[in-house]
């Protein structure tokens, strides 16, 4: 076999000549990226699994939660310098592997890394752990007695998808409660959790063993999967619901698992939020929103709903929108599309150009352009997933309060609503949305820059991950007779 | 709207036939004819002129076959692409509705001269190769109990033009007649006359099933010939497509040389050929009144020669519809034709963003 351009994993104590490596054709033709995907032994994985549990109460549990951030914010520094060794291979192969521009991977690497900075980090702790040294040592508790949150000795990943470095948010959650980790990377996306693994070993070298990435073929009876969960004391995993069901079958019943489904996102611009100068800047941030990542990511927006009465239309927040989707693909060109993709992009525009050609209330903009469409309706529709890579649907609606209804029959994928709307309106939205089932409202043009310690679909990030055990303070006091002095 | 000049019709659909019938053109006539045709269309269909607006494609700008508007297949569904009223046609072929639940597109056919002469001169040149008459058996309902299909009308034509009185169709409103077909096999068998087996791919499934139960094969005369068309379309158990003709071969006695595929769609009123499934991969071309190009399916732009692509055909002898269709049909260019790939599925959703298709693949009942 000829040499590849990228070797997969992080296997502590495994030889590379002791791992079958299975060759993943990668990129474009005129630029082919050949990746090798380690494909283990079931007796690996158990070595691997005892290993890592060892090495993370020997070297992770003892660390302090602050001197483990530090070591991560040491790794976002080096990530986040171009100079780096580590950032310039993500920085190379990153656009090769997903098909996503150059510029794209660069800009939307620093917005995501600066979330996982020391300041952003212990923000993040203190999100799910107000006193972060619950994860240190036994805290007390108010109302008596103790409480200590452990983190599993064992925490298995299974990533997912194409975008880039999604791996990061489990794999630091993971460490941030002391956990030694197990990773599976996704075939689309095999670098970032691969590279980040070598990098902390860099930095920190105690963490050698406390931490493994490894691949498995995905789909059918993955035996090496069902292997795998059985070894977790937590298993998190990324997917569609179907892949995720079938992963939820291989659990015994005595492991936590948590699933991240896909899911969809939209907007909500109020008729306060369309002056003459603010609409044309809302459409360019909501542009930037379906941009980046060409809207493969969960929290980007597949429609927007605009309400009337604005000095801005509806219609021509729309055609707003489809200039600045046209201006901004010069700095972040749409990644190529495979036939297939093609395929199905230009089926949703037929559908909506034919309906156009029927009805009045629709209109086609930007036409079966590749850097993007917007279709206009002027008659409200209810929430509905797009084919992505930059298509919208903008639907003219009459009053805010509409929304909610036009989006809860997704109550079970929704996540992000990008929102522009006054103070006043915002948490009166925000409930409506909310009780619908969204779990994050944020405003345009952050939809896919997630705050730091945001309730990933509206779940804890680290609370998940933990045990909690108490102390109770009948044992405290059941204590004090046993005292070798008198009191 | 233009309301239409009953004799400019009749003379635009007299040079229709007058090109059909020459032995061979050149680029300019087609091109010329093309674009009578889109100009004439663009006037007289008020749909398809909404359409071509939405594109920028007018007669004005259009000055090349290849620029006239592709008009996609589910557009049959959702517009009456007509340049006369539906009314007054003499025929309306519907889909048989695969790919959208129970919606059916519609072809209409104001009368069905075109239509009829282009499927008898391409038949008689890629089917018949000098054969006068021969006997046939039909694997599909006759027009009677499908008046709708265009499949039983094309059918129906070889039978009416090209078959000897002792030719029938096996299957009807009570299903397959196999006893009766092996007796026409058996009888031809013996009689050492040509046989012509043609119908949809998947009754040819449910005939070599059939067989096989009864462990019966023939040895059809030299000279015999199976042409099915349409695929399985979820009619019977899907097969491949080496498989499927090694299988005819074996179950009929008739060399893969002389089982052909053909590939029709109703939203067309011409038909494509390949010379025998002996190879896969075979090579399909149609008749010089109709011709294809693969383009990338969101831009409609030519792909690079060599490229996969979605095959947009331009038709002349569809004059009362829309002159160029995009397909569903994934193919590749060779020498003299195309190779199909079949149709474009839908792909997985790469990032963690709910996509369309994997909505409808889980909202489907």
């Amino acid at each position: 076999m000829t040499a590849s351009d990228f070797k997969a994993g992080y296997l502590p104590g495994i030889a590379d000549a002791d791992v079958t490596w299975h060759r993943v054709n990668m990129g474009s033709p005129d630029a082919p990226l050949r990746v090798d995907m380690p494909l283990i032994s079931a007796g690996q994985m158990a070595a691997l699994a005892g290993r890592i549990r060892c090495a993370s109460q020997a070297h992770l549990k003892t660390m302090q939660v602050s001197e483990i951030v530090r070591v991560l914010d040491v790794a976002t520094a080096r990530l986040l310098d171009q100079g780096d060794v580590y950032r310039q291979a993500l920085e190379r192969l990153l656009p090769l592997a997903t098909g996503f521009a150059s510029e794209m991977v660069r800009l939307n690497l620093n917005a995501y890394l600066h979330t996982f900075r020391a300041l952003q980090l212990q923000r993040f702790v203190v999100e799910d752990f107000p006193n972060p040294k619950l994860l240190d040592e036994f805290q007390p508790r108010v109302k008596g007695g103790w409480s200590k949150a452990y983190g599993p000795d064992l925490l298995l990943h299974v990533w997912a998808g194409n975008v880039p470095a999604l791996s990061l948010w489990s794999f630091v959650s993971g460490l941030l409660v002391k956990a030694g980790s197990i990773g599976k990377v996704s075939s689309a996306e095999p670098l970032f959790a691969s590279l980040y693994a070598r990098l902390l070993v860099d930095i920190e070298p105690r963490w050698s063993d406390c931490f493994a990435v490894v691949w498995w073929p995905s789909g059918g009876a993955s035996h090496a999967e069902q292997h795998a969960f059985g070894l977790a004391d937590v298993v998190t995993a990324y997917g569609g619901n179907a892949a995720l069901q079938a992963m939820q079958a291989n659990v015994p019943v005595t492991t936590r698992f948590l699933a991240h489904g896909h899911k969809l996102s939209f907007g909500v611009v109020s008729a306060s939020a369309l002056c003459a100068g603010t609409g044309p800047q809302l459409a360019h941030q909501l542009a930037l929103d379906v941009a980046r990542y060409d809207q493969q990511g969960c929290y980007s927006p597949h429609m927007v709903y605009v309400q009337r009465g604005g000095m801005v239309s509806p219609l021509e927040f729309a055609q707003y929108l489809t200039s600045s989707l046209a201006a901004v693909s010069h700095k972040l060109p749409q990644r190529g599309l495979s036939l297939e993709e093609a395929g199905q992009v230009s089926a949703w525009c037929n559908a909506y150009e034919l309906e156009a050609v029927t009805n009045a209330h629709v209109t086609v903009m930007g036409g079966h352009a590749v850097w993007g469409t917007v279709v206009f309706s002027e008659r409200s529709l209810p929430l509905c997933p797009g084919p992505l890579n930059r298509r919208v649907l903008v639907v003219a609606v009459d009053s805010l309060d509409d929304v909610a209804a036009l989006v809860e029959q997704q109550r079970d994928f929704l996540q992000t609503a990008g929102v522009a709307a006054s103070p006043e309106e915002l948490l009166v939205l925000s409930d409506g949305l909310g009780r619908a089932g969204v779990t994050r409202v944020c405003a345009l043009g952050a939809m896919t820059q997630p705050a730091a310690g945001w309730h990933h679909d509206g779940r804890f990030s680290l609370l998940d991950l933990v045990r909690m055990v108490d102390v109770e303070d009948s044992a405290e006091r059941s204590g004090e007779q046993f005292t070798r002095y008198e009191i | 709207m233009l309301a239409i000049d009953q004799t400019a019709c009749d003379l635009l659909v007299a040079d229709v036939l007058g090109f059909m019938a020459k032995p061979r053109v050149s680029d300019e006539a087609f091109n010329a004819l093309a674009l009578r045709l889109f100009a004439h269309q663009f006037a007289h269909n008020m749909p398809f002129q909404r359409f071509c607006h939405s594109r920028g494609k007018t007669p004005r700008v259009v000055k090349d076959w290849r620029d006239i508007p592709a008009v996609p297949i589910n557009a049959f569904k959702d517009l009456t692409l007509s340049c006369v009223a539906p009314q007054t046609c003499d025929r309306v072929f519907m889909t048989s509705g695969t790919t959208r639940g129970d919606v059916k597109g519609s072809h209409y056919h104001p009368s069905m001269a075109v239509y009829d002469a282009s499927m008898l001169r391409n038949f008689d040149q890629h089917v018949m190769r000098g054969l006068k008459r021969v006997r046939m058996g039909i694997l599909f309902p006759d027009e009677h109990l499908l008046p709708n299909s265009s499949l039983a009308h094309y059918l129906g034509l070889a039978l009416a033009s090209f078959a000897t009185p002792d030719s029938a169709h096996y299957l009807n409103e009570e299903g397959l007649q196999i006893d009766l077909l092996c007796d026409a096999l058996l009888d031809a068998q013996c009689a050492g006359e040509p046989f012509f087996l043609l119908g949809a791919s998947f009754s040819f499934v449910h005939v070599m099933d059939e067989l096989k139960a009864r462990g019966l094969t023939f040895k059809l005369p030299t000279d015999s010939l199976l042409l099915d068309t349409g695929g399985f379309k979820g009619q019977s158990r899907d097969v491949p497509v080496e498989a499927f003709y090694q299988q005819l071969s074996a179950t009929f006695g008739v060399s893969a040389e002389r089982c052909l595929n053909m590939y029709g769609m109703t939203e067309l009123s011409s038909q494509f050929y390949d010379a025998g499934n002996h190879t896969t991969a075979s090579v399909k071309s149609g008749p010089h009144w109709i011709r294809s190009r693969l383009v990338e399916p969101l831009t409609g732009q030519a792909v690079a020669p060599g490229e996969r692509g979605v095959l947009a055909h331009t038709d002349l002898a569809n004059y009362n519809s829309v002159v160029t269709i995009l397909t569903e049909d994934v193919g590749v260019m060779q020498d003299h034709g195309f190779v199909l790939l079949g149709r474009a599925q839908g792909t997985q959703a790469k990032g963690c963003s709910l996509a369309v298709d994997a909505f409808l693949k889980a909202s489907a009942p």
